[in-house]
């Protein structure tokens, strides 16, 4: 029996079991005499939703207010996350001043921060680019961190065997070592910046986005298009992570040989 | 002893100085009081918070949800993640709908549960429970994916009872990858929680910041901030010391 599973088609459309199954139960739901239609828009609504803001190009707008917040997030906290974290990484100093800091800050949760970044800056984009900046800083601390201060002992040695200037050791030994733990810790970034980008989006609800859009569906009830909203922003966490993915297979092009 | 000492105190001198700059500045008059906050008022307003109950209040009301919400993702997640790993027809099942569901971000579902299930308890502990399940389920996968098949085949051979095997194979092998899963859940969890507090709530640590910021004490604001990361703070510090405890036959 298990041999049946080998083959392609039959995996495939028992994956697609689950899925259509809880459509067909979502539409029952969803009929006009049942209980909780309201809550429950049929798949034709969802589909006309979808077509509605295709058509409108308010998906598409919102997809990339989203996706543009996430990125400059991903930029600022990024570059500042792998900068703090070479600093801790290379000086014991750094590490045993900024570390407790960091270490503390990060375990505030991180949409609580909310509250506070809105008094400060209002609640419109600063307010928002500086939770998802935040968002990406964190796992790129700690993976640059642990990238730069894990380098291999020998191949310091060798290093020094060979004069190389800090900016030599830097270029040649320290930074190919770390990168695909600094690789893996933009990933995270990514990931959470995404988080946070739709979580402040929800919980602000104003300007624009795939966030505040679900905010506002929701304010009016129209389940239909939070449904679409929603599905959107699982494709585009999905399509975003797999760029990097392929991206980082890329960059690491040279390891494939040892690893 | 004293190296334990000497650590705390190199560890908590940044944020002394932190303190004492913030309280430099603030009594330096570099902003206004209403914005910058000095530190001795947010002192002042814990204290006050705590002795008259309504930290107290706000927090065990926060924690209830996380346990609640926690226990029940968890569960699910153990029992999802042990069932699509030893059985292939259940991963061909139900594998892919998991794969396409994690890939949303889980406060994007807080908006379409908020209209399923109004504002309530049951949204809180639902999300909470949302949150903790997908990295419970994937990690139990992995963990029992991760167990060599040469022990099935071990457990076979000598005809194992189903228990014992549990108890004593299957367990203790899938432990560490999946305490790290729980770990990892709980401060997703803490986080979901505060977020939705902050969006619907009538108490808990987020309403407590969300009333806060609405009326403008960024002393309470930032009391809160505290106690939320303390408590963030705490559960990844236990978490982690069960995990340690759990895992140190592994080491010896």
């Amino acid at each position: 029996m298990t041999r049946l599973l080998k083959n392609s088609l039959v995996r495939f459309s028992l994956g697609l079991a689950a899925p259509v199954a809880l459509l067909l139960l979502w539409s029952a739901q969803a009929e006009p005499e049942g209980a909780r239609s309201l809550a429950f828009a049929s798949l034709d609504a969802i589909a006309a939703a979808l077509v509605q803001l295709a058509a409108s190009g308010q998906l598409l707008r919102d997809a990339l207010v989203s996706l543009s917040r996430a990125v400059t997030g991903l930029v600022f906290g990024g570059v500042l996350g792998m900068a703090v974290g070479i600093a801790m990484a290379s000086s014991p100093l750094v590490d045993r001043l900024a570390g407790p800091l960091y270490h503390s800050i990060r375990q505030v949760p991180l949409l609580g921060w909310l509250p506070l970044i809105g008094l400060w800056l209002g609640n419109g984009d600063d307010a928002r680019l500086l939770i998802v900046s935040l968002a990406a800083f964190y796992p790129t601390v700690l993976n640059t961190y642990e990238g730069f201060a894990h380098v291999e002992k020998r191949y310091l040695e060798v290093g020094r065997l060979y004069d190389f200037s800090p900016a030599q050791r830097f270029r040649h030994i320290l930074w190919p070592a770390a990168l695909p733990l600094v690789l893996t810790g933009i990933a995270q970034a990514l990931a959470f910046a995404w988080i946070g980008t739709i979580g402040t989006e929800i919980l602000l609800g104003s300007g624009s986005g795939l966030g505040v859009t679900m905010a506002t569906a929701q304010a009016q009830q129209r389940v239909d298009i939070i449904i679409v909203a929603i599905c959107a922003s699982g494709l585009l966490g999905f399509f975003v992570n797999h760029v990097l993915v392929l991206l980082r297979r890329q960059i690491l092009r040279w390891q494939g040989a040892h690893q | 002893m004293t190296r334990t000492l000497s650590r705390l105190a190199t560890g908590l001198t940044p944020l002394v100085i932190l303190v004492a700059a913030w309280q430099a500045a603030s009594s330096a008059g570099l902003f206004p009081p209403q914005v910058l906050v000095p530190p001795v008022e947010v002192a002042n307003t814990l204290a006050e918070l705590v002795s008259n109950g309504e930290l107290a209040r706000h927090l065990g009301q926060s924690l209830v949800r996380l346990a609640a919400g926690f226990s029940i993702g968890a569960a699910a997640g153990l029992l999802f993640g042990a069932a699509i790993a030893l059985s292939r027809w259940t991963e061909a099942l139900f594998a892919p709908l998991f794969l396409a569901l994690r890939q949303v971000p889980v406060l994007a579902f807080l908006p379409l549960l908020v209209l399923f299930l109004g504002i309530e308890e049951t949204l809180k502990i639902v999300i909470v429970a949302v949150a903790a399940f997908f990295p419970v389920a994937l990690a139990t996968f992995d963990g029992v994916r991760g167990v060599p098949r040469g022990w099935f085949e071990v457990a076979r051979l000598y005809r194992t009872p189903l228990v014992p095997f549990l108890a004593r194979i299957l367990l203790p092998a899938t432990l560490p990858p999946v305490l790290t899963g729980l770990r990892i859940a709980l401060t997703r969890a803490w986080l979901v929680l505060v977020a939705a507090e902050l969006l619907a709530a009538d108490s808990g640590l987020g309403q407590m910041m969300e009333m806060g910021r609405q009326l403008f004490r960024i002393d309470v604001v930032l009391a809160g901030v505290i106690v939320s990361g303390l408590v963030g703070f705490a559960l990844d510090r236990g978490a982690k010391q069960i995990e340690r405890r759990a895992t140190r036959w592994r080491t010896a």
